[in-house]
């Protein structure tokens, strides 16, 4: 069967019109070629733009690390804290003014070594931000140490014979410290990252969205695109996203990750709790004040 | 010997105080403890009439400031009252219920004043001049130039009654058996006695020749004012009404100690009750006189004083006896006023 | 006729001690008194420590607490016992007049009273029993008695007796009962002490407040938007108060997971433009120091209220200190400088409280507000302003053309201060973050910029020196040159003071300084009044003379440390001691 050709022409006027450029900042990311981070740099925009979220009213909080240079290469407001700290960060601002979207980005070092504390918090208080969590198994940006979620047998700098640690499985975490809604995602199917961000965001709630990323230049071994190619499958149509239990047992499986989205449920997000508390105290008035912007 | 040997003094009245004074200075290293009732330190009662003469705070009264207690290091307990003392174990027991062991014990609780029987059911609308707090309230109470009525007249009335007339006010004196208590006088010297009160300024009234004391009231509601009435009708109008009959030991807390009581305490020449760890001196002990070959009390502060000294040099290894250190002669002078030497005081 | 009336309660915990306190402050506010309280408390919730509610009732305005107390309340025996050295010679002790157990010599409050003390024995428990059939009231009886006794005006108590147990019905009334017990035992009672209440002067309308209350009145009159804290002795009733408080104006409060998030969060609500602030101790500053760093580089205000205890590490939490004031200066990584102000009363706390907010807009930075755990707990009668005296936004304007893909969020201006675009203002985007960066606020390790941006960081704040409406520092005392100068911060102002008066009633020419702005440093005037000095004290409640250290290194000039670990307030006594000892040294080497 004989496909259309593509011209590049074309194809580079339809993203000009699409309008998802205006999302992207001036400066050029620093990442390895062949990064999967680069297709989250390209997901996220998308997902914003489709949505019809300005940039003006988003928010991208990051932490410390490769990851967490993210929000230079976007056109939003940006917050580049500090090492494991994005969450309650993104917690102040989203808290501070509702009408922002908050998306909070971090690796799995930032998010489930030194800033594992916070994670619990921050889903069971079911604050209405996006976590896009970059799971490349490796801390990065240091030079390749291992991280919470590097395999047992993984060779680092910092463990040159092996690394002994058992990893965390922060799907699992997540699902049992009461988030709203998870996913799992991986840079090697971009339209697929892109659309599962795109239901993240417009998740009322915490939504958690894993993303599995390689990491060229430090793990030659292990979450390579090849094997994470082979491995990854799509969550069955079967499986009933309203079932925690579920979609506990689908986390667990680290041997064929489960792409799609885990599980997802509405209650009340910290804004709702707080103003309810404002109505049973007495406050009459509409919602949080805030100050008017330029 | 033992040098934290530990004295305990009920009573901080003259003899107490000079007990404890002299005391420390046998033993500069013994624990001493006043005890008293009072919630002040030892103060002059001698001394209580100068309130009707504009000396109102308590500190003016001291004998000692309490600097002194501090330096002496006596430790004075106020607001303490005795219940009960086991000479047995040598422990006396106090109302709050606190036990204070003790190597010597001396009791100079002295006395209090003495309401007949047939007075105690109108103690509510009487008063008393014992301590400075029984002192102001009378001073409170008394109005200028008004009326006292002293029933009885001892010693300690009369000598109040002479400052009530030289600040203005009235006296009325009900004269009874106790009148000139402890002096003991012959009817005739009695007679003469009164007159020079009369000459005094002090209106007489003869217990027995209106009927005895039949009642005493309160005014109408509202008025402080007080009616003694007599068994012949006749009334007579005061302010106040103080019962002036003499002082009664106060021994009650000694009954379960099994020393010698007969109204006092019995103590020998030396002041040593039965018991030889407890000793008497003042108002509270009957001493043993060779000479009128019974137990007697001696009043007056030069006496009391002599005992508190006394008691406590023959707690700390002496062993003299008692000499009555003042004569009980009540003297007439110039015919106008009386001198008594219950009234001298340092 | 002036009153000064000093009344320590002492008893152990659950025994009322505190309620007891609070009730009497309370009333004695209400009769027009001005009053000086703090309340000592054991470290565990109940059990055997002990408690000792202080507080000092005047008709003029005095500055700290008096080292005796004119009449002293034992609940409690073996608690009180140690407290009777406290009473002044004809002051009042009260106390239980007899003991359920029997006890052993010495074992009664009695036996320790000096001799020029009054002792008034009190049946507490038997006027307890019978008023309300329970021995809690015991700490009602005792204020009333107080009542009677002083002739007291008994309705400010039953006010606030009521209003204090509304809510647990017949309680209310039982200690109503029970005060009334003791009110007519006090009436009965001959009074021989020397100690009076004299008719409160008909002053301004006052509330009395605690430092931490101040605090909170602070940030609600200046708007505060957004708190979010961590429980920590003893800042953590400032959380709660405005846990109460904030929703009722509609402000969200989180009480997060640690102090990181808890500052994390200030921080970026501040980045939204909201006035955020959060509080904690010597432990939680520590922890948020980082954050503290990045608040610093981003240039976004933050407010932190510490209120300093006993250190180090965990310390002694129930203590006071003032010993972290170096963490409050520096502690970050770099060079990272930040404002710091320290109330010297509560009065200074709420104005403190709601002029950081101020700050922090203005300058783009954090502000640390330095309390200790004296001030926080501490209650102060303090006349209110009519009107909140703080400016509701304080953000450098921008001007629209400033916007665009050529917006500067960290633009060079002669002031250092970059006027920024809050999120929500379309063509304002910009990342700030804690990564040296450019005007653009793009990472940038060039060395010039590096310069550039920390003569920014650190120059912009000099300005703070001149911030309208706020006392950085003031004088007291005599003018001119002075034989010695107290030089001090914090509540140990408070003691300063009281010692300076003393010692011009001795014959000292001398004169006291209290700093409020600690960062930046007012290095011009300070140096101005050591200058004056002949001699130059800093009594600080720290061992190394955190203070000190700041005013040679600022100034240049030397100074004399007095350094007291304590865990109370200084002594004011002992700061006079010091103060002619160093007098009387220097008198001497002139004759």
């Amino acid at each position: 069967m004989k496909t259309q050709p593509i011209y590049l022409e074309d194809k580079l006027r339809e993203v000009n019109e699409s309008g998802r450029l205006t999302y992207r900042s001036r400066s050029m990311p620093t990442w390895c070629p062949g990064c999967g981070y680069f297709s989250i740099v390209d997901g996220l925009p998308g997902a914003l733009n489709d949505a019809g979220i300005a940039p003006k009213d988003t928010v991208v909080v990051s932490g410390i690390g490769c990851s967490s240079r993210f929000p230079f290469f976007v056109n939003t407001y940006g917050f580049h804290t500090l090492h494991g700290r994005v969450l309650p960060v993104a917690t102040g601002i989203k808290t501070a003014n509702d009408a922002l979207t908050v998306i909070a980005i971090g690796g799995d070092g930032d998010g489930f070594a030194i800033g594992g504390g916070h994670v619990p918090h921050a889903a069971r208080r079911n604050v209405d931000i996006t976590y896009l969590l970059f799971d490349n198994g490796i801390y990065g940006l240091t030079k390749g140490q291992t991280s919470p979620t590097s395999a047992v047998g993984f060779r680092t700098s910092t463990s040159p014979y092996e690394n002994l640690d058992q990893p965390l499985n922060p799907l699992m975490m997540v699902l049992t410290y009461g988030a709203t809604w998870v996913g799992q995602a991986y840079a090697g199917r971009p339209q697929q990252l892109e659309a599962l961000i795109k239901q993240a965001i417009a998740h009322r709630g915490f939504s958690y969205l894993h993303i599995l990323s390689p990491c060229v230049t430090f793990d030659k071994t292990d979450k390579t695109y090849q094997r994470l190619g082979d491995h990854v499958v799509d969550v069955p149509k079967e499986h009933d996203t309203g079932n925690l239990v579920a979609a506990i047992a689908l986390a667990a499986n680290t041997n064929t990750p489960a792409l799609g989205v885990l599980y997802r449920t509405v209650r009340p997000t910290l804004a709702d709790a707080l103003d309810a508390i404002s109505e049973k105290a007495g406050y009459k008035g509409a919602g949080v004040r805030r100050r008017a912007a330029a | 010997m033992n040098a934290a040997r530990h004295h305990v003094i009920i009573g901080t009245g003259v003899a107490g105080n000079q007990a404890a004074r002299t005391l420390r200075q046998r033993e500069p290293a013994a624990r001493i403890s006043l005890l008293t009732l009072s919630a002040l330190p030892f103060y002059n009662r001698y001394d209580l009439p100068r309130v009707f003469r504009g000396v109102h705070d308590w500190r003016e009264f001291l004998v000692d400031p309490p600097s002194y207690y501090e330096e002496q290091r006596i430790g004075l307990r106020r607001c303490t009252r005795v219940v009960n003392v086991d000479a047995k174990r040598k422990v006396v027991m106090l109302e709050h219920n606190e036990e204070l062991p003790y190597d010597t014990l001396l009791v100079a609780s002295g006395g209090r004043a003495y309401l007949p029987e047939e007075l105690s059911e109108y103690q509510p609308l009487l008063d008393g001049f014992g301590s400075f707090e029984q002192a102001m309230a009378m001073r409170r109470k008394l109005p200028d130039e008004g009326t006292v009525a002293i029933l009885g007249g001892d010693m300690i009335g009369l000598d109040l009654a002479r400052t009530l007339i030289d600040t203005g006010h009235s006296v009325v004196l009900v004269a009874g058996k106790q009148t000139f208590w402890p002096h003991v006088e012959t009817p005739e010297q009695r007679q003469e006695l009164l007159r020079v009160l009369e000459r005094m300024g002090i209106e007489v009234i003869e217990a027995d020749e209106v009927g005895g004391i039949a009642s005493i009231r309160a005014g109408a509601r509202g008025f402080a004012t007080r009616r003694v009435v007599f068994g012949n009708g006749r009334e007579c109008t005061a302010d106040v009404v103080l019962p002036s009959f003499g002082l009664v030991p106060s021994v009650e807390f000694m009954l379960g100690s099994g020393v010698g009581i007969e109204r006092g305490l019995l103590v020998s020449p030396s002041l040593r009750t039965t018991d030889e760890s407890i000793f008497a001196a003042g108002d509270v002990c009957q001493i043993w006189s060779g000479e009128e070959k019974r137990y007697r009390f001696y009043y007056g502060w030069k006496n009391v004083r002599a005992m508190g000294d006394l008691a406590a040099r023959n707690l700390t290894g002496d062993d003299e006896t008692f000499e009555p250190a003042q004569d009980e002669t009540l003297h007439i002078e110039g015919g106008v006023t009386i001198h008594s030497p219950f009234w001298e005081y340092a | 006729m002036r009153t000064d009336v000093q009344i320590s309660i002492c008893g152990s915990a659950g025994e009322g001690t505190i309620a007891a306190g609070d009730i009497l402050r309370n009333a004695l506010a209400a009769a027009g008194y001005r009053i000086i309280s703090f309340d000592a408390y054991p470290a565990e919730i109940r059990g055997f420590g002990k408690c000792v509610a202080r507080l000092r009732a005047t008709t003029e305005q005095v500055y700290s607490l008096k080292e005796k107390s004119d009449v002293l309340v034992c609940l409690n025996d073996e608690h009180g016992i140690p407290h009777v050295d406290d009473v002044r010679d004809f002051g009042a002790v009260i106390y239980e007049a007899k003991s359920i157990t029997r006890l052993a010599e010495g074992g009664h409050v009695s036996a320790h009273v000096h001799p020029g003390q009054i002792p008034y024995p009190l049946a507490l428990r038997e006027l307890s029993e019978r008023a309300t059939g329970a021995l809690r009231s015991r700490n009602l009886v005792a204020l009333g008695y107080l009542a009677g006794l002083y002739s007291l005006a008994p309705e400010p108590f039953l006010r606030i007796i009521e209003k204090k147990f509304k809510s647990k019905g017949a309680v209310a009334e039982a200690n109503r009962k029970a005060f009334e017990a003791g009110r007519l035992a006090g009436t009965q009672t001959f009074k021989l002490d020397m100690v009076s209440f004299g008719s409160p002067s008909a002053g301004q309308q006052s509330v009395m407040l605690s430092g931490n209350a101040a605090v909170v009145d602070g940030c609600l009159d200046a708007g505060i938007d957004n708190f979010f804290g961590y429980p920590i002795t003893p800042a953590t009733t400032i959380m709660e108060r405005l846990a109460t408080e904030m929703p009722k104006r509609g402000k969200r409060l989180v009480q997060t997971e640690d102090e990181i998030s808890a500052i994390a969060a200030t921080i970026g609500a501040g980045y939204t433009g909201a006035r955020a602030a959060t509080a904690t101790s010597g432990p939680g500053l520590a922890l948020m120091s980082e954050m503290l760093g990045l608040g610093v580089m981003a240039e976004v205000p933050s407010v932190v209220f510490v209120s300093q205890r006993g250190g180090p590490s965990t310390g002694i939490p129930t203590k006071t200190e003032q010993s972290d004031l170096n963490m409050a200066l520096f502690g970050s990584p770099g060079d990272a400088p930040r404002i710091v102000i320290a109330p010297t009363n509560v009065e200074g706390c709420y104005r403190c409280a709601g002029k950081a907010f101020e700050m922090a807009e203005r300058y783009q930075t954090p502000v640390v507000v330095l309390l200790d755990l004296y001030l926080s707990n501490r209650y102060e009668t303090v006349v209110m302003p009519a009107k909140p005296p703080f400016e509701p936004n304080c953000d450098k304007p921008l001007a629209k053309q400033e916007l665009g893909i050529g917006y500067r969020r960290f633009a060079l201006t002669p002031d250092g201060v970059s006027p920024r675009a809050l999120p929500g203002t379309a063509a304002g985007m910009h990342v700030v973050t804690g990564l040296e960066h450019n005007e653009f606020g793009r990472v940038n390790e060039q060395p010039e910029n590096h310069e550039a941006m920390s003569r920014k960081r650190h120059d912009k704040l000099l300005a703070a020196l001149q911030h309208p409406d706020f006392t950085h520092y003031k004088r007291f005392g005599d003018e001119g040159r002075v034989e010695i100068g107290l030089l001090a911060w914090g509540s140990t102002f408070g003691e300063c003071l009281a010692a300076m008066f003393r010692a011009r009633t001795e014959g000292m020419r001398c004169a006291a300084m209290k700093v409020v702005m600690l960062q930046p440093f007012p290095a011009v005037a300070v140096a101005e009044f050591i200058d004056q000095c002949d001699v130059v004290l800093v009594p600080e409640l720290n061992f190394q003379g955190q203070f000190a250290h700041l005013v040679q290194a600022q100034t240049g000039r030397i100074v004399h440390r007095y350094n007291r670990v304590c865990g109370g307030p200084m002594v004011v006594d002992e700061i006079l001691a010091e103060m002619l000892r160093r007098v009387g040294t220097r008198r001497q080497k002139a004759a």
